[in-house]
């Protein structure tokens, strides 16, 4: 029979990513509620140290693939080390983050296993003995939730800042799966990093700057400033990204990213349904639009009815003197 | 070259309402075709046309969705299929795909199949993975620009969050598209004419040798509801330092900045 709840560790540079520190505690709670143990997958060509993180963040096992196939994330390769492991050790359910490649890779996985995939979860908890998953859709119009079928692991790629991470933790006992024969039928010819990318998802404040500022200079100018004193990033609505403003990567809502930072403050937003579904929820919303009837308002923490060029430059000021930045 | 395009009909705006019996109604909002979709479409032309090869668009969906193959082949794709059964109402993002994956393989000699990366109604971003593996093809997902395509190899540029990955597979092959891959096309008038009277066939489950038993039942979605309400918000009022202090004081004491 099936028991364990398992976190896919992602890894980069030796580290573990925050997303599966978080996970490895959303995990504890589940397996917990289940009463099976907690375990790690690491995938990779070089896993050393990892495990002891893992464990650390609370796992009780990890189960190990190390080839040096597992170098660069392939669908092939990963999926078919997932597989031997979750075959050999048969886990309740797995968790992976849900980054592009997580997707990726739980899109394949699950339809490889016959087993279902909650994508992009929002919550997950046991609820009544059972497995249940939270999700939006609909440009989180509609929040669905979701429950498994028969067959096991139940899969699920779970958002940000769904799981707290644990300190701490002690020990485990390492398991080791042999990497399957596999043709790998895709070739990383290389890997760069984005010149401006911009990972939205992972921010904790973002400021976002509409057509009320009038002009691609003024949002150069004031939008990018105040993210920065804030400790965030600069983010943007459809209507200048299409102006040519800003690249696409910086959009928000339904069309762009969806985002949920503690903070979200929108400049001169007016709040179109498509704008909201990327943004509602976020933890505290500011708003600064001139018109007070203005749509955003409706989702707003705080809401001030000016015009940005006056307020926004103010705002950077004050902030600075408050926070020393 | 053949080259398949999945395209999923989905609502204008996600303005949808939840019925009573927890489905989502979509009803008096336009239909158009899924904003990534059209990118696929457009790919697949371009290449197509390089390659004097055809283009044959599939949805699965109710019968209304001909009117997104039909604005697909005003595009200039070559042939539609349209699957369609009451048995798949409920059916989710592996099973749509498993159904495809029968339906491309009925058609035969497929090089390559474009889909979008994600629809934005359900938003799963699973149909183009399971796709490939229920067709046994390699995949190349988020993909932002096609470099080559030959008749055995393809090399593509995956944007991912913070890299961007340049990929090499052979083919058959699954292609995922991102917004801005290309410059989708508008149809002519004269196109939308040409093919208003074009035959679009429609397959049910049996016709791709599946029945219901195949589909798999892996996701329920026991129940729906609209996102819970934000808490009522304060406006902050004064002139603009009284405003900006105001406010900054609020964020530094609920501990956000
Ligand atoms: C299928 C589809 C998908 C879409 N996807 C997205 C998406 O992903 N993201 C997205 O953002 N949009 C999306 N949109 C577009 C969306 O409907 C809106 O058109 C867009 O969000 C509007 O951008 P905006 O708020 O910057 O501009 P506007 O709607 O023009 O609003 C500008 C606001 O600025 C205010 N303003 C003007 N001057 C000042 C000033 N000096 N000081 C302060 N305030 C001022 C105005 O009162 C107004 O509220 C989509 C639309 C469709 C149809
Ligand atoms: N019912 C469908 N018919 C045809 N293609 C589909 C269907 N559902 C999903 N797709 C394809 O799969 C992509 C991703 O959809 P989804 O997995 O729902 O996010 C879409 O952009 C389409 O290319």
């Amino acid at each position: 029979m099936a028991s364990g709840v398992w976190v896919l560790i992602e890894h980069k540079g030796g580290q573990l990513a925050a997303i599966s520190k978080e996970l490895l505690g959303k995990g504890k709670e589940l397996a917990d509620a289940l009463g099976q143990p907690l375990g790690a997958l690491v995938l990779g060509d070089s896993t050393g140290g990892l495990v002891e993180q893992a464990f650390a963040a609370g796992a009780a096992k990890a189960y190990v693939v190390e080839d040096a196939a597992l170098a660069n994330y392939t669908t092939d390769g990963y999926v078919a080390a997932a597989k031997a492991a979750i075959e050999a050790h048969q886990p309740e359910v797995l968790l992976t983050g849900s980054s592009l490649q997580m997707r990726d890779l739980t899109g394949a996985l699950a339809a490889e296993l016959g087993t279902g995939l909650a994508p992009d979860v929002t919550g997950i908890k046991v609820e009544g003995g059972s497995v249940q998953a939270m999700r939006p859709s609909h440009g989180a119009n509609v929040i669905n939730t979701l429950s498994f079928g028969e067959a096991r692991p139940m899969i699920a790629s779970v958002r940000r800042q769904v799981g707290q991470p644990i300190q701490g933790a002690g020990s485990g006992e390492v398991v080791k799966v042999a990497m399957p024969q596999v043709t790998i039928r895709t070739k990383v010819r290389k890997v760069e990093e984005r010149t401006g990318a911009v990972n939205l998802a992972d921010a904790m404040v973002i400021v976002s700057g509409g057509r009320g500022l009038g002009s691609p200079d003024n949002y150069t100018k004031l939008i990018p400033e105040l993210a920065r004193v804030m400790g965030g990033t600069h983010g943007a609505s459809r209507a200048i990204v299409d102006a040519g403003w800003i690249a696409y990567e910086r959009q928000v809502g339904q069309t762009g990213k969806t985002v949920a930072p503690k903070l979200y403050v929108a400049c001169g937003i007016s709040g179109a349904i498509q704008h909201l579904a990327g943004m509602r929820s976020s933890n505290t919303i500011v708003a600064i639009n001139k018109d007070a009837d203005a749509p955003i308002f409706k989702v707003a923490t705080y809401g001030i009815v000016g015009d940005v060029n006056e307020i926004l430059p103010a705002l950077t000021a004050e902030v600075q003197t408050k926070t020393g930045k | 070259m053949h080259a398949v395009v999945c395209v999923k009909q989905v609502p204008e705006q996600n303005s949808v309402k939840i019925t009573p019996d927890k489905k989502v109604d979509a009803s008096g909002i336009n239909p158009i075709i899924n904003l990534f979709d059209e990118y696929a479409i457009e790919e697949a032309l371009q290449w197509a046309e390089k390659s004097n090869g055809q283009v044959t668009v599939i949805s699965l969906g109710s019968d209304d969705a001909t009117d997104s193959l039909k604005k697909a082949l005003a595009m200039g794709a070559n042939e539609a299929v349209l699957i369609s059964d009451a048995a798949l109402a409920d059916v989710g993002a592996q099973g749509a795909a498993k159904v495809v994956a029968a339906a491309i393989k009925k058609l035969g000699n497929v090089d390559i199949v474009f889909c979008g990366k994600q629809s934005t109604d359900d938003e799963t971003g699973q149909f183009g993975p399971a796709l490939a593996r229920f067709l046994g093809w390699p995949q190349l997902t988020y993909v932002f620009k096609v470099h080559e395509l030959t008749a055995s190899s393809i090399v593509v540029d995956r944007a991912l969050e913070d890299t961007l990955e340049t990929v090499e597979s052979s083919l058959p092959v699954v292609v995922t598209a991102v917004k801005d891959l290309n410059e989708p096309r508008y149809p002519s008038l004269l196109k939308i004419r040409k093919v208003s009277k074009q035959p679009i066939p429609t397959w049910g489950l049996s016709d791709v040798g599946l029945s219901v038993g195949d589909l798999g039942g892996t996701i329920k979605i026991s129940d729906r509801v609209p996102p819970p309400p934000r808490p009522s918000g304060e406006m902050i009022s004064g002139d603009v330092q009284t405003q900006v202090k105001a406010l900054v004081q609020k964020l530094v004491e609920s501990q956000v900045l």
